[in-house]
């Protein structure tokens, strides 16, 4: 035992001081006796000893020196603990050499593993590591931070390539923010390559560093991506971003961690790369969905933003994020009722296309533009809109697509397409709606997705009617050449059938053109020239839209013109006959006063009016009532046009006076259109009131013979005999409701403990 | 183990009669439809029909006796029963309440050429329906069903005071 403790201090001195025979004496004898593993075990517990009662505690000491929180102060004590480290780990370097050379020790140092850890040397790290660093405080944190940052900023400012020259006569140092006389960037640079060295000889260098080095960069790679691609769509960034990142942040991870090293970085800045290449698209995905609504409204000019983004979802999982974050942007700055209609539609047509891009399979676009589409059903001249987009001269969009020929797709319909090149066949995304078929959301364009929004092409044809109806009659003219180009796509689109009444009228305003032609061409001949020139649109009155009902009672010569022209037209089609509506027409007057002359495109409810003053210069509302036949308000309203041209004055209530002479004007011939634009068409709401007297004469029928039905029954009689067929009227229990209700005020209808009844007669 | 044809699973087999017969429904069907579209819109005076409930194969209609007869302003429920056959099989006509006339018996079945021997596809509802309504007022005295009523007809009179205390105790009492 004695001998043993006798060796063991020999071997002490040994390593410390003593010769290399020395020590080896030590050791041979110590092999002998069969105690040779105790050697290292006897060296790391005195390291470990060491480190834990004297060296941690001079290293937090150097550390937390001082309390003031100067910045210099701050790294210089970092690098001086740091500096006192390296100081004791050099000095236990030899003796670990030693020890690790000694051959006959090699065969226990298996069993004496720690942690996996074979080498003396790196026992040594871990130690250093578990006493040393095993509770480090928050300063001791910060003074890295704040060490690596200063380094970053000298280190990104000596290879950046003086991107902004103007401000070089700063008298600050961009590197290191002091003075330029001052500038420390170079001290800088070499306490970090030094403390960099001295880490690394410890073995302590990714411990320590790694938290800031990472935290820096990912705070370097945000900001940069947000400087460079906020707010501006039109470049793509995601190759720019990539290179920077190679170039700059790379750079600046090699400088830490690699260059005549003796632990070996190589792999782990590769696999650093990986990560911060992850980091980088998260960043940039993050940033750009973030900004995804402005993208969209942008669209064809940010188609790149777009490019990127989509390389981006590729490599990320924010698939999720970006249709809830859209889906929200688009509801709180699209879908309120300050918005218009066609500014929704533009936006949607915008995101159609975008998102398209995005995901070609469409099951963004459907989850996304869900709640636009149901929006837009709530809004009552959505299809006005889409239509006015389709045929307007401005927007080209919406006809190129029109142009593209191709059958409106039902969402039933389906191909065999896909089994032919099956091999090219990729699955839904993951959060599709398992119920669409790929195909249809794949295939659709945006038209059709427009005119889905209501479901139906009857809807929105019926509806394209109504437009072309209005447009000819307020437009009065005969030039259709544009409307039977529109026709005819539209025709290829929705199919011939649907579109049957739109091709009549428009039969009508070409038929109308050669019959006036005829017409006129007769009178030339027969030599009598009118007081009035009269020119007609004949319309086949089962296929337009009803039009709007006015009463009124021309003048006489007016009136006889008109007459003269059925005659003339019945001389020419035999058998048939016109049918006037006066006040659709449009009347080109001349006003010839004391003073001037004046020239006016009016209805000719106006022309009538005003040639009233012929005869008298002043009218009471009533008298004119009773010439015109017309009813006093309606009237007066149309008064008020000639009030404004100046041409009237209302003398005393209901009494009208022309103004013959106007004072302090010139005589020049003022040209003014009738402002006031009326549909020459019956509204909507009375079209649906007709459509809903179809059902009335259904309801009779039912509660005739059934007695008595409460609103659901009637509600479903109706859906199972009324709204079948061809053109279906679709009606929902409310509307029914409204529509009931409004019988029973009329006595038409009882309604009593749930149940409506027909009222007995008498 | 044999799959099915999809979607099919219990109809493999075909059977042509009733194919035939299924196709002679969806005809009926559709007819019946255009039928009471044509009837509800035509809107001629005193007579109406509709489906009872669901089944667009079972009717009912309401008939009101021609002015200037013994049964002006009294209204009349009947059933129509159509037969899966229809239109080329005539439906069958019935009283619901007890009408009180030659050519319809206790339990409501009327004696009308149209609705038995005569029948022709080209007949519908609304026609029936208005020969009903003129038998109402010129009974065929012939070959009656209820012979007191055609016996007691030449005196319209007494005819219309029986007819009145009939109706207001065997309809009105049950309409209430």
């Amino acid at each position: 035992m004695v001998h043993m403790l006798y060796l063991i201090t020999n071997v002490r001195m040994d390593i410390i001081h003593g010769s290399e025979s020395e020590f080896q004496n030590a050791v041979d004898s110590l092999t002998q006796e069969g105690l040779a593993h105790i050697i290292e075990e006897w060296f790391l517990e005195v390291l470990q000893q060491d480190l834990r009662r004297n060296v941690a505690e001079k290293f937090w000491s150097i550390v937390n020196s001082e309390d003031n929180d100067n910045d210099t102060d701050c790294t210089d004590r970092l690098i001086e603990a740091v500096d006192y480290l390296h100081k004791v780990n050099m000095s236990y370097l030899p003796c670990i050499q030693r020890l690790e050379s000694m051959t006959q020790l090699q065969q226990y140092r298996r069993q004496a593993t720690l942690h996996k850890v074979t080498t003396l040397s790196d026992s040594m790290i871990l130690l250093v590591k578990a006493n040393i660093l095993s509770s480090v405080p928050q300063s001791f944190q910060k003074s890295v931070d704040q060490f690596y940052s200063e380094a970053f900023c000298v280190f990104h400012h000596s290879t950046s390539d003086e991107e902004d020259n103007d401000e070089e006569d700063n008298i600050t140092c961009k590197g290191c923010n002091t003075e330029n006389e001052r500038c420390r960037c170079k001290e800088i640079m070499e306490k970090f390559h030094t403390l960099n060295r001295k880490l690394d000889d410890i073995g302590i260098l990714e411990r320590i560093s790694g938290l800031s080095v990472t935290s820096i960069v990912h705070n370097r790679i945000k900001s940069q991506v947000e400087s460079m691609c906020k707010g501006n769509f039109e470049t793509s960034y995601l190759e720019s971003l990539e290179q920077w990142l190679d170039s700059k942040v790379l750079g600046w991870l090699n400088l830490v961690y690699s260059g005549n090293r003796t632990h070996i970085y190589a792999d782990c800045i590769a696999g650093f790369r990986g990560r911060l290449l992850h980091f980088l698209y998260e960043t940039f995905a993050r940033t750009q969905i973030e900004q995804l609504f402005n993208i969209i409204i942008e669209y064809p000019e940010s188609e790149p933003a777009i490019l990127d983004l989509k390389v981006c979802l590729e490599k990320t999982d924010l698939r999720t994020l970006l249709v809830t974050s859209l889906k929200s942007a688009l509801e709180t700055r699209l879908l309120h009722p300050g918005v218009n209609t066609s500014d929704i539609l533009t936006a949607y047509i915008a995101s159609i296309r975008s998102l398209r891009v995005l995901d070609p399979a469409g099951v963004i676009l459907e989850l996304v533009c869900d709640p636009v589409r149901k929006y837009l059903r709530s809004r009552d001249d959505t299809v006005r809109g889409i239509i006015n987009n389709l045929t307007d001269d401005g927007s080209n969009e919406l006809l190129d697509e029109l142009q593209k020929v191709q059958q409106l797709l039902d969402d039933s319909y389906h191909s065999d397409d896909e089994i032919d090149n099956w091999e090219k066949w990729m699955p839904d995304p993951v959060d599709a709606y398992p119920c669409t078929t790929s195909k249809s959301r794949r295939a659709s364009d945006i038209i059709s997705m427009l005119v889905n929004i209501y479901g139906s092409k009857e809807l929105f044809v019926k509806e394209y009617g109504l437009l072309l109806a209005d447009r000819i009659l307020t437009h009065f003219n005969y030039d259709i050449q544009k409307e039977i180009r529109y026709l005819e796509l539209l025709k290829l689109r929705f199919g011939e059938a649907h579109l049957h009444s739109c091709e009549v009228m428009l039969k009508d305003v070409a038929d109308s053109k050669r019959l006036n032609t005829r017409v006129m061409d007769e009178r030339r001949k027969s030599g009598i020239s009118q007081e009035i020139d009269v020119i007609s649109m004949v319309l086949s009155a089962q296929f337009w839209p009803p039009f709007r009902e006015e009463k009124i009672k021309l003048p006489q010569n007016m009136q006889d013109a008109l007459e003269e022209y059925t005659k003339k037209f019945e001389a020419l089609k035999g058998n048939r006959t016109l049918n006037w509506k006066p006040h659709l027409g449009q009347v080109n007057i001349d006003i010839e006063l004391k003073d001037r002359t004046l020239n006016f495109n009016v209805s000719p409810v106006h022309a009538a009016i005003i040639m009233q003053f012929q005869t008298q210069a002043k009218w009471t509302v009533e008298e004119l009532s009773n010439v015109l036949e017309m009813p006093a308000t309606a009237l007066r309203r149309k008064i008020a046009f000639w009030q404004t041209q100046g041409l009237l004055k209302e003398e005393t209530t209901d009494c009208f006076l022309l103004v013959e002479e106007h004072k302090g004007r010139s005589n020049d011939v003022i040209i003014a259109d009738d402002e006031e634009a009326e549909s020459a068409l019956a509204s909507a709401h009375v079209q649906r009131e007709e459509e809903l007297q179809v059902f009335w004469s259904y309801i009779v029928g039912m509660l005739t013979n059934l007695d008595c039905l409460p609103l659901e029954r009637i509600h479903s009689m109706l859906r199972m005999f009324a709204m079948q067929g061809p053109s279906v009227v679709e009606c929902t229990v409310p509307e029914l409701k409204r529509f009931l209700d409004s019988k029973v005020k009329e006595n038409k209808l009882l309604f009593s403990r749930g149940v409506y009844r027909l009222p007995k007669p008498n | 183990m044999t799959y099915p044809f999809p979607g099919e699973a219990g109809e493999i087999h075909f059977d042509l009669p009733t194919f035939y017969h299924k196709i002679q429904y969806l005809q009926g069907k559709t007819m019946l439809q255009q039928e009471l579209m044509t009837l509800l819109t035509s809107g001629d005076p005193g007579i109406s029909a509709f489906p009872d409930g669901d089944n667009l194969f079972k009717w009912i209609a309401t008939i009101t006796g021609p002015d200037g007869t013994v049964y002006e302003n009294l209204q009349y429920k009947l059933t129509l029963d159509f037969p899966s056959g229809y239109p080329y099989q005539a439906p069958t006509v019935k009283f619901q309440c007890p009408c009180y006339h030659p050519n319809v018996d206790h339990h409501g079945n009327i004696c009308l050429d149209i609705l038995k021997e005569k029948w022709s596809a080209l007949y519908d509802v609304r026609t029936i329906l208005l020969s009903i309504q003129s038998l109402l007022g010129e009974p065929n005295n012939d070959s009656p069903l209820n012979v007191r009523a055609a016996e007691l007809w030449s005196n319209q009179v007494a005819y219309k005071k029986l007819l009145l205390e009939k109706y207001d105790k065997e309809v009105r009492n049950k309409d209430s």
